[in-house]
């Protein structure tokens, strides 16, 4: 009982602060309402028993990529750029077809969900998590550590392109 | 009582169209690029509806992976958007339009 | 889940009792900061509202109540009012994974002619016992960053916005250094809850087969707790990295265009912060609440003598922060980023594979 609350009321946040990424003008609101959902996804996990995921969205996700957006955002000066409206058909069309796919997968999910009686506990702790990275994805963990480091060169490459060529980076 | 599935698999769907609906009608590339994190935040809440409701833990480490290559996802594609921005002072994505100035 | 009276009762009597000592915490911190730095300086500080000064934080509190609030002409409104609360929020809500006593058991009562706690109640000090404790403290200390940027963005003032961007690098470099420092006591303790780190540390070391060291994680992993109070001290944006604030350099920082009550909100939540992180400390490091070489029993007078260590360690540590503001210069920004990239996470991580190597040899 106290759940289905806890979730209705972090769903309807997590859905009004996703419409205003998408509807507000300014990218610095959009951004910070962003985090707000991501939060609100946070506790969702929770009410799915995995606290740890929970913990790493925050971490990952609401501490560190939006971070990355807001300092963007804020260094850009894109506050005061101008968006242009959307040409209305454009707007129309994508409102219209965004909406029939969701009622389209909305309908669908709950026509053919097959819904089973619930197993025993669920064990996610981060011993289990742990286990299961370090031993059957160990591969998987390896190339995304490489990934990661191509991510960090990648940036730093590309953020520097346009700055005045020749002359020594402190 | 836990809460049944649908209700996760639903609030999932929505996030996700509300994502789509961004990518298409706004024209800030920032805000685009917002609208994808939110697509994908709607795919791990997916994923993680179904690994509590098999009870494995596969799906819990397809999250873990998925939010590793969204943060190198959004460090590169920020850095695009930064040298979009000094080459062309906007970042309207309906300017970025020429492959070769 | 199944709550009843007496747990929601308990809870919130917790949760009245560490609020109450968070929000006391700025007016007490003001007058050791203010009296401590004119010790420190050689001079008298604030003496003339009430004795030694005491009342001197009741009469800041007053001023700010009663100052014009300013907002300026193209701000944008929303966010300049809430971006103090941003900063607030991470520093109250991360006190509730903190143990601050030793658990102990309410023996049955009979008030009013109602039995209470059935059978012995188990109180533990621990507002939210959470499986994974210190992954929630990172995780609501990454948020502060955006208290600190909003603030300074939505100013619509250059110095303002380049004391929160600056603060905001800062503080995102030393996370890193913060949270690394920190596993090497989560590999000693083997669990993320803060509760188990306490009790890991509540047995000795024996050297030599006399002494008797408290099992202090400060012992084997001090190289961890020196990166882990660096990293803190850049967490809070204290000197010797106060660069959000860095008077005489960027006016006020990110709080340049705040007045009143916003500024005051600014103020406490920098000194709950400072609270908050040497809790973290004192918990992590310095044993929590265990009373070295002696065994407190289960009970309430037990419960009171650990919760008077954990404030006691506690204290101490924010007297260090105060100490160390009034001592050390502050460098330049880009001294303290280089630092804090190329000297503190490559430590980090050789604290790490340092404590691994400890484990091993099965020296811990």
């Amino acid at each position: 009982m106290f759940d289905l609350i806890v979730f209705f009321f972090f769903a309807a946040i997590a859905v009004i602060f996703a419409l205003m990424v998408i509807l507000h003008r300014n990218p610095v609101v959009g951004a910070l309402a962003l985090v707000a959902s991501f939060f609100a996804l946070a506790v969702m996990y929770v009410l799915l028993d995995a606290p740890f995921m929970a913990a790493l969205q925050v971490i990952v996700y609401a501490g560190a990529i939006m971070v990355l957006f807001v300092f963007v955002i804020m260094l850009l000066n894109l506050q005061h750029q101008k968006e242009e409206r959307t040409r209305p058909i454009q707007q129309f069309l994508g409102f219209v077809s965004s909406a029939a796919f969701a009622i389209a997968l909305v309908y669908y999910i709950i026509k053919f969900s097959v819904v089973r009686a619930a197993s025993g506990p669920f064990v996610s702790d981060a011993r289990a998590i742990g286990h299961s990275l370090f031993e059957s994805y160990i591969l998987p963990f390896e190339m995304v550590s490489i990934l990661l480091l191509a991510a960090i060169v990648g940036a730093l490459i590309l953020s520097q392109r346009g700055q005045s060529k020749g002359a020594e980076q402190p | 009582m836990t809460i049944p599935i649908n209700y996760f698999l639903i609030l999932s769907a929505v996030l996700f169209c509300i994502g789509v609906c961004g990518v298409l009608t706004r024209r800030n590339g920032i805000t685009i690029f917002m609208s994808i994190e939110l697509m994908i935040n709607a795919v791990n809440l997916t994923f993680l509806a179904y690994a509590r409701e098999l009870g494995s833990l596969h799906g819990l480490i397809f999250v873990f992976f998925i939010m590793a290559i969204a943060a190198a996802e959004a460090a590169i594609g920020l850095a695009i958007f930064i040298a979009l921005y000094h080459h062309r002072n906007t970042i309207d994505v309906d300017e970025a339009n020429l492959m070769h100035w | 889940m199944s709550f009843d009276a007496t747990d929601i009762t308990l809870s919130i009597l917790k949760i009245a009792i560490v609020l109450g000592g968070m929000l006391s915490v700025t007016p007490l911190m003001v007058w050791v900061e203010r009296r401590g730095s004119a010790l420190i300086q050689d001079r008298v500080g604030p003496n003339r509202v009430g004795p030694f000064g005491l009342l001197q934080s009741l009469a800041d509190a007053g001023k700010f109540i009663l100052k014009e609030d300013i907002i300026p002409a193209k701000a944008h409104k929303v966010l300049y009012t809430l971006a103090p609360m941003f900063g607030l929020i991470p520093a109250l809500t991360t006190i509730a994974v903190i143990p601050w006593g030793r658990s102990f058991v309410l023996p049955e009562t009979t008030v009013f002619g109602r039995r209470l706690f059935e059978g012995g109640r188990l109180f533990e000090p621990i507002i939210a016992d959470v499986s994974v404790g210190i992954l929630l403290i990172f995780a609501l200390a990454s948020l502060s960053v955006y208290g600190l940027a909003t603030a300074g963005w939505a100013s619509n003032n250059k110095f303002a916005l380049f004391g929160g961007i600056r603060a905001s690098a800062q503080m995102i470099s030393y996370e890193l250094s913060l949270t690394l420092s920190a596993i090497g006591v989560l590999m000693v303790s083997g669990s993320l809850r803060l509760v188990d780190v306490v009790h890991r540390q509540a047995g000795y070391f024996v050297l030599f087969d006399a002494i008797k060291l408290p099992a202090w994680n400060i012992f084997p992993m001090f190289l961890g707790f020196i990166i882990f109070l660096t990293a803190a001290f850049a967490e809070t944006n204290r000197l010797p990295f106060d660069f959000a604030e860095a008077e005489a350099e960027l006016v006020a920082g990110y709080h340049t265009e705040y007045s009143s009550m916003k500024f005051a909100m600014f103020f406490m939540s920098e000194y709950m912060a400072m609270a908050t992180i040497s809790s973290l400390m004192v918990t992590l490091f310095l044993g929590g609440w265990d009373i070295p070489w002696y065994n407190e029993p289960p009970t309430l007078l037990g419960f009171l003598f650990s919760a008077g260590a954990f404030v006691a360690k506690v204290s101490i540590i924010l007297f260090i922060f105060v100490w160390v503001r009034w001592t050390i210069p502050r460098m330049k920004y880009d001294l303290l980023m280089r630092i804090g990239w190329k000297v503190f996470l490559p430590l980090a991580i050789f604290n790490i594979m340092l404590v691994a190597f400890f484990i091993a040899k099965r020296w811990i």
